[in-house]
């Protein structure tokens, strides 16, 4: 990612921030472990609902059908410029909005504002036409097959590393410095849409949606977090991180969210921690005359999975520990009861990761990208062709700070409600915070993994 | 006991940290090896793309990259690292037409074939940025501005 669009790559944190930082994770684990938080709160969403008219206004048909609408176009338009524009990536309307704009902006506004992708999902809101165009002429609701309930969220966390294997591993490998090109990202967008509509066919709107479609489940995920939701047509305020404690009962949302920590991991590990095990790998493939551009997708691949098996490895173990405090519920239900502690995690990833990129891709969007799309050199729909990038809005040290601060809030977050959670399980308050010290080892784990990943030089 | 198991925990992270801190001052002053030149090894610099030669010169020098008849700098990426308020300079002699492009701050000039181009600018912005040759997007030098 970093190489198809950024111009400006991050500078490793130094190595005295990092210190600091992993010392503070430490200092505030043990508080926030031993403060008197002896009863779970977080189970119990509290949920307030906000004004009538409000929520009549957003979830009524007019809103929701233009915000459909909205959503169509604007994927209509990306597709069109991946295949008709310019091949330069960081020219071309597609790459940025599909990669930046959505893809890192509706998890960061997402855990702010609520489930806001919902309305504007495009393979939701053509479904949700067909469905209604096929009631009002077969007189009818469509019937559809019985999703299995074993397969859960797994879809969506196969899609999640697949979408990201397109974008970091499957673009990066033509040997230069390009990353994916627009139009195969067009042409996988145009793929995806013809999947997900036949699953919806299938299986019926809702149902894929929260299961299966990609998007819809990884976005809805970072949702959880926030303070507003929708219920039964009322929009409502609950308490903060409370509707995380139910979203991982779907069989395979331990997956999803590993698989989210675990490709935000490789990216940055790709160029950094990873760079000289990869180049080993790649040297022994080459070397058997395997071709060049395939041996090295397969190495990149092999260390994608690698990160995967490693995260999940870690969490489970975790789990495992647990296991052995006296009075502990199954293995499996630990699995499960857990995973939504990773949540929190995987958000600080994303934001340490991706948060100045963000930062210098949405002036892009909002600038040239706008006026540009196709990025032919002729068109200035809004006057902004000619505009460009500042980098100096965001200063290093601003950079790692915020980095910094969200490994750090991210881990007080996991934390919590892993304490929260754990209080559920062993009602004795000794117990739950026994069990505690293997889900902090994971916590700690994962923190100083992210800041390690962070301080490594990408030279 | 758990107390106990705890405290283990914080003294293998502190043992971590300090490793770290000690193993990555290592690192930095290893940055400064000057690799030898290998001059046309496709083989080798043309899968990866981002070999592992790198060259690091003091700041008050001029910076020559040499780009080969196969449109790749000789001797890999070459690697300026300076601090911000610098003066950057560097020369591409090109042995091929091609336009350089310094991503981010955004400067392009053209070099003919067997010619050579200089830049010369303050470091402005922080980060890391890369200077490449447009046409083949091949890249010819990574730059460092720290704070």
């Amino acid at each position: 990612m970093a190489h198809a669009l950024a111009a400006r790559q991050d500078l490793p944190i130094p190595a005295w921030l990092f210190a600091w930082a992993a010392s503070i994770v430490l200092i505030v684990s043990f508080f926030v472990l031993s403060a008197a938080w002896r009863e779970p709160k977080l189970e119990d969403e509290r949920p307030r609902p906000l004004g009538q008219r409000l929520s009549a206004i957003l979830l009524g048909l007019p809103v929701q059908a233009l915000c459909g609408a909205v959503g169509v176009f604007l994927l209509g338009f990306a597709v069109y410029a991946g295949l008709e524009g310019t091949e330069a990536p960081d020219r071309n309307f597609a790459l940025t909005f599909l990669f930046v704009t959505c893809w890192l902006g509706f998890p960061f506004f997402s855990a702010i504002f609520g489930d806001i992708f919902r309305p504007f999902n495009p393979w939701r809101a053509v479904g949700r036409a067909v469905g209604a165009g096929f009631a009002a002429i077969a007189g009818q609701r469509a019937a559809h097959a019985a999703y299995p309930e074993r397969l859960g969220r797994w879809p969506a966390a196969i899609g999640l590393l697949a979408v990201v294997w397109l974008e970091v591993i499957y673009g990066a490998s033509g040997g230069v410095a390009v990353g994916l090109d627009p139009h195969a990202a067009g042409v996988a967008a145009l793929v995806y849409s013809v999947y997900t509509l036949a699953m919806m066919a299938v299986f019926g709107v809702e149902e894929w949606c929260q299961r299966g479609e990609i998007f819809s489940v990884y976005f809805g995920m970072f949702a959880r977090l926030g303070i507003f939701g929708a219920r039964e047509g009322r929009l409502e305020r609950r308490r903060p991180f409370s509707a995380a404690t139910t979203w991982a009962t779907v069989p395979g949302s331990a997956a999803v969210v590993i698989a989210s920590i675990a490709s935000t991991s490789y990216d940055g590990a790709s160029e950094g921690a990873f760079k000289d095990g990869i180049e080993s790998v790649f040297n022994r493939l080459a070397d058997t005359g395997m071709d060049l551009t395939q041996a090295l997708r397969l190495t990149d691949t092999i260390f994608m999975l690698a990160c995967f098996g490693g995260v999940a490895l870690v969490y489970l173990l975790g789990v495992r520990g647990m296991r052995t405090v006296p009075g502990a519920p199954s293995f499996a239900k630990l699995r499960t009861g857990f995973a939504h502690t990773l949540i929190p995690i995987a958000l600080a990833y994303l934001v340490a990761h991706y948060f100045s990129l963000f930062v210098f891709q949405e002036q892009a969007q909002f600038g040239y990208l706008l006026s540009d799309p196709l990025g032919t050199g002729h068109t200035d729909l809004f006057g902004t062709a000619g505009s460009g990038i500042d980098f100096k809005v965001l200063s290093a040290n601003a950079i790692w700070y915020v980095q910094v601060g969200a490994l750090i809030a991210g881990h007080v977050i996991g934390l919590t409600l892993a304490h929260d959670r754990a209080l559920v399980y062993w009602p004795d308050y000794r117990k739950a915070t026994a069990s505690q010290y293997w889900m902090l080892a994971v916590m700690v784990a994962f923190t100083c993994f992210g800041l390690y990943l962070l301080s490594v030089s990408n030279g | 006991m758990n107390t106990r198991t705890a405290l283990i925990g914080v003294a293998l992270v502190v043992v971590a940290v300090v490793l770290f801190v000690v193993l990555s001052g290592n690192d930095s002053s290893s940055d400064t090896t000057i690799n030898a030149n290998t001059p046309g090894n496709e083989a080798g610099s043309s899968g990866n793309g981002n070999g592992k030669e790198t060259e690091t010169e003091p700041k008050p020098q001029v910076t020559k990259i040499v780009v080969g008849k196969d449109g790749k700098p000789v001797g890999g990426v070459a690697e300026i690292t300076v601090n911000q308020g610098d003066e950057i300079h560097f020369e591409v002699e090109s042995a091929v037409a091609e336009e350089v492009h310094v991503h981010g701050y955004d400067l392009m000039k053209d070099v003919p074939a067997g010619g050579t181009v200089s830049f010369e600018f303050p470091a402005e912005i922080e980060g890391i940025f890369e200077a490449e040759l447009e046409g083949r997007g091949e890249q010819i030098l990574e730059l460092k501005v720290e704070p």
